[in-house]
């Protein structure tokens, strides 16, 4: 269930993050710069965008690392994340279809702090990885 | 010929600026991403919740900006186009979770820039922290991004 609350003890070494999959479009775009603050012309303006050598508009990197951390919010709950870092490998095109993925690559108990270290990418609809990452999550014990 | 930028911009210390934390703008941040978790965008769920309010999304720091202190003034410091910026890597840790109404205090800082050639040529990497503070100056968030310039 999405949202449900998820306790250290659920969590094992392997296990993988439901998929999130997104297909943004010009207007997501437009939202993600007015939201952020982000306003560089290549998120935006076509033309510029090419005359800049990059072939035409594409999506902030932010945008993505935000489908990406929603991928561990949506798992792990908000407000669990402790660290989030990624970098950005490929652009995201217009009408893209990125699927964010993980997997749970260690566990740690100390201190009643239960830390998850998940590792993270997000792939176009060719198999690319456009960002990869990893994130630190501290989740609640049933025992406390 | 590859353009040159200021590299003695390594190092500098930006004025630091407050911002406060605005509940319309974590709502509007979490729907521009299509994240419509009720604890970012449900008032009542943030209020019973262990918070005692809506949450900011674990990005949301990156709208922490000020005109002394954005994207723009590094790119002018550096005497480079917007055109030739690509964001390389981009990290947040977060101390706690961060509501509307707070005010907080923001210290970036160029901690690096290094050159380096790449399959698409010349680049160099600006690397900036961001130190977050609340007002019992304790650390909320730090901020570490990487700024690819084609040079």
């Amino acid at each position: 269930m999405k949202y449900a609350k998820v306790y250290a003890e659920d969590v094992n070494v392997g296990d993988a993050l439901p998929d999130l999959v997104k297909e943004p479009i010009q207007i997501q775009l437009t939202r993600y710069a007015g939201a952020s603050g982000d306003f560089n012309p290549i998120h935006q303006d076509d033309e510029f965008a090419k005359a800049a050598g990059m072939g035409g508009v594409f999506g902030h990197g932010m945008l993505t690392m935000g489908f990406v951390a929603q991928s561990v919010t949506d798992w792990a709950g908000a407000g669990r994340v402790r660290k989030i870092g990624v970098r950005f490998q490929g652009l995201v095109r217009l009408k893209d279809v990125i699927t964010c993925k993980g997997r749970v690559l260690s566990k740690s108990s100390k201190d009643g702090t239960h830390l998850v270290d998940v590792e993270l990418w997000a792939e176009n609809q060719k198999g690319e990885k456009v960002v990869t990452g990893k994130a630190t999550v501290s989740l609640p014990s049933r025992e406390s | 010929m590859p353009i040159q930028i200021n590299t003695s911009v390594k190092g500098k210390e930006y004025a630091p600026y407050t911002v406060t934390v605005e509940r319309g703008r974590i709502k509007d941040f979490a729907r521009a991403i299509g994240d419509l978790n009720p604890f970012y965008l449900d008032d009542s769920v943030g209020a019973a919740s262990e918070f005692g309010d809506v949450i900011a999304p674990p990005t949301f720091p990156i709208t922490f900006k000020d005109d002394t202190a954005d994207t723009g003034t590094m790119l002018k410091d550096l005497g480079v186009d917007i055109g030739r910026i690509l964001h390389g890597e981009q990290e947040f840790e977060l101390h706690r979770a961060i509501t509307p109404g707070e005010t907080l205090l923001c210290r970036p800082k160029i901690t690096d820039i290094y050159e380096k050639s790449g399959k698409s040529g010349p680049m160099a990497f600006v690397v900036r922290e961001t130190a977050v503070t609340d007002a019992k100056n304790e650390l909320v968030a730090t901020l570490r991004g990487v700024t690819v310039v084609r040079l």
